[in-house]
């Protein structure tokens, strides 16, 4: 158990947004059982007016989880202070059995949360409100993944044995490790390569031909195979170390918080992709999600390229 | 576009506050005093945690202590000789210090004794032996640091001090002079004498030291090196720097944890302060609610004015609650606060809080203030936006 004041400030946070996703759960079981927009009665009005203050604390609790994620990850890399092994996030996330699916579990939360958003906004832009049912529909599952996500993050600080010894990154993300993520690095480098940029070249044929379902679907492939790449090859280069392959640790200072831009650009890119398949919008809408998707994607691949590049133009030789 | 940020909204936001002049003042006074007292605590026990990292990092890799029933032993002399045979040792010195009760002024002075012609196991120390002539075993010298030197002052020791003897007879030592070491955390309190006057003092016989020093010259070895000194001394404590940092570093996070801990009671008041605040309406703010809805303002955008206002007011209070603890404590050296973390001894070292900016803190604060200023402001919001506008201006 750790009680540094970040943990703590996670927890305050964490309850405050329980007490609040529980208000707008019931809320939204209400509307999203009860809801009829023909209806003149007088439960029909309080509930458009309830609608709002549901919309509003979602909407509050994803503005605030956005920064809190980074905050997230933040912390860990201080805590890593503390552990016995770890150097960054990695050895924090590794040291209990919780930390993977909390991480994971946080990514899904974020994309969804952001779907719900988007879905709130284009709602919101008709008169007749037609995705209302859906979307607190949506936000009656999703409230369970953000409980789970909450419970998941105390058993996980609760956890966290400060005396054990726990792995390092360079020991967790190495090919001889038995973990399935060893498997990445047997597959060569170059086919992986091939299809990173084959999939990004896809996306801007697609973006070209508009077929929004493969775009999306080509989409959530980047993700994949963008965290693959990274962690197997263009982790190498911006360490410059051809043995560290850690996600974490180019989060840190020393790396100039890299890793923040790289995460940020591949989230917003790839949700905008994945937008213009799931979302139902005006044709403008529409492309400009597309345009969205492909300028951050492209930025996204455009940065981590210029890694190895500019280690060929310095160096000479690939690592 | 609907979602870019609406300037004429914000000129509204901004106006709606100054005409709640009293209201909105009270607000962001009660908020600037929450983040300043927060991030004030904070600087401090940062800066501290710095002092005491820099004072960590001159010690020694590792520290060898006997144990005899739980309690620290003198340990043989002898033994530096077997530690130097361990491979990866670069050095073994056997220290002799300890601490000496004063009385009259109710302090502990620590006292370490050296001997001019060793390595000295710090660079502040050997600066100081080089200074200073510690004279010879009848006519012995002492220097002392600066808190030292104020307390002997305060009690007409002026050129010399008795120190009492373990036989009651009293030993006789002048000083020197007074030190000025890198740290005022480590040698405030410090007194440096010679080793044979230690050992006269303190009776402790020529064969034994209070601890042994060991310096490691390449530091991925350490950890090997304390598995052998394990085996050879099972009975014994070996202490490590990183394993210091590590105590130091959860100390700290204890004492502001648990400040924090306190602190939520606050968070908590303040969050019922702002709601009750904010959720009285006056009823020249129910009219111009129901004047903008009559215009044609949907209940979204009073919702997203309400917004824009509370957020403008405790960005605002943020930044200059944070502001002020700045100067409060880089400025002003943050008087009373820093007695919780420094401690009340009278010999407490007068040292400087040195500036530390980590970014990381302004994020807690941060997360800690607005973010529940703006839950607390929620539920009255979405009252005032859903007002019936035929309602109120009636």
């Amino acid at each position: 158990m750790i009680l540094s004041p970040e943990v703590l400030t996670l927890f305050i946070l964490n309850a405050l947004f329980s007490f609040f996703a529980t208000i707008a759960f019931i809320l939204s079981v209400k509307i999203f059982l009860k809801w009829d927009t023909d209806s003149t009665c007088q439960a029909q009005y309080r509930l458009e007016k309830q609608s709002f203050l549901t919309a509003t604390i979602i909407k509050y609790i994803f503005i605030i989880k956005v920064p809190l994620f980074l905050f997230f990850i933040f912390t860990l890399d201080k805590i890593s202070g503390l552990l016995t092994g770890a150097m960054c996030a990695a050895g924090v996330v590794n040291a209990t059995t919780y930390g993977t699916y909390l991480v994971l579990l946080k990514i899904l939360n974020l994309y969804l949360f952001a779907y719900w958003l988007a879905l709130h906004n284009e709602d919101m832009k008709h008169e007749h409100q037609p995705y209302t049912k859906i979307k607190f529909g949506i936000y009656i599952a999703l409230f369970f993944l953000l409980i789970s996500e909450i419970i998941l993050e105390g058993v996980m600080f609760k956890a966290i044995d400060i005396e054990k010894v726990v792995d390092c990154c360079g020991a967790i993300y190495s090919s001889s490790a038995g973990s399935y993520i060893s498997v990445i690095f047997r597959v060569k480098a170059s086919l992986l390569l091939t299809l990173f940029y084959g999939n990004f070249l896809l996306i801007t044929i697609l973006y070209f031909l508009k077929n929004k379902y493969i775009f999306a679907l080509s989409n959530a492939f980047f993700i994949i195979i963008s965290l693959i790449t990274l962690i197997s090859f263009f982790g190498t280069y911006i360490y410059q170390l051809p043995t560290h392959h850690c996600p974490f640790c180019f989060l840190q200072k020393d790396y100039y918080y890299v890793g923040y831009f790289i995460y940020v650009f591949l989230f917003i890119g790839t949700f905008y992709g994945l937008l213009t398949g799931l979302l139902r919008t005006s044709e403008n809408e529409i492309s400009k999600n597309y345009k969205i998707s492909l300028l951050f994607n492209f930025l996204y691949v455009i940065f981590l390229t210029s890694y190895p590049v500019l280690f060929y133009i310095k160096n000479g030789v690939w690592l | 576009m609907k979602n870019k940020i609406n300037i004429y909204l914000i000129e509204f936001a901004i106006n709606a506050i100054l005409r709640q002049k009293y209201k909105s003042l009270f607000v962001s006074i009660v908020f600037i005093l929450l983040t300043f007292l927060l991030t004030s605590v904070f600087f401090i026990t940062n800066s501290i945690k710095y002092e005491l990292n820099s004072t960590v990092d001159a010690l020694p890799e590792i520290v060898i202590q006997k144990t005899e029933a739980g309690r620290q032993q003198n340990i043989d002399v002898a033994e530096v000789d077997k530690i130097l045979a361990v491979k990866g040792v670069s050095d073994a010195i056997a220290r002799v210090w300890g601490y000496y009760y004063f009385e009259n002024a109710g302090v502990n002075f620590s006292i370490v004794g050296v001997d001019k012609f060793e390595n000295q196991y710090k660079s502040s120390l050997a600066k100081i032996v080089d200074t200073f002539d510690l004279g010879e075993a009848d006519s012995p010298l002492m220097a002392i640091g600066k808190g030292v030197h104020a307390i002997m002052q305060k009690n007409y020791y002026k050129e010399y001090f008795n120190f009492i003897k373990s036989d009651g007879t009293l030993k006789k030592v002048t000083i020197a002079g007074v030190f000025d070491a890198d740290t005022q955390l480590e040698s405030n309190d410090m007194i440096v004498i010679s080793k044979e006057t230690f050992r006269e003092i303190f009776n402790m016989p020529q064969t034994k030291a209070t601890d042994i020093v060991i310096k490691v010259a390449n530091s991925s070895e350490i950890a090997t090196v304390v598995s052998k000194l394990r085996l050879m001394y099972p009975n014994s404590s070996i202490v490590t720097k990183e394993s210091l940092k590590v105590s130091y570093q959860n100390i700290f996070n204890y004492k502001s944890g648990l400040f924090l801990a306190l602190f939520i009671i606050s968070l908590f008041t303040f969050f019922i302060v702002i709601y009750d605040k904010v959720s009285g309406l006056s009823s020249e703010e129910k009219r111009e609610v129901g004047i903008l809805k009559a215009i044609g303002w949907r209940v979204d955008d009073v919702l997203r004015e309400k917004f824009y206002e509370s957020f403008i007011i405790s960005f605002f209070s943020y930044i200059v609650g944070v502001g002020l603890a700045m100067a409060f404590v880089y400025i002003f050296q943050a008087p009373v606060l820093r007695d919780i973390f420094v401690g009340y001894s009278e010999l407490k070292p007068s040292f400087e809080l040195p500036f530390v900016f980590d970014i990381q803190t302004l994020f807690l604060v941060f997360f800690l203030s607005v973010p529940i200023y703006i839950a607390a402001i929620i539920f009255p919001s979405w009252r005032v936006a859903t007002l019936e506008a035929d309602e109120v201006i009636r």
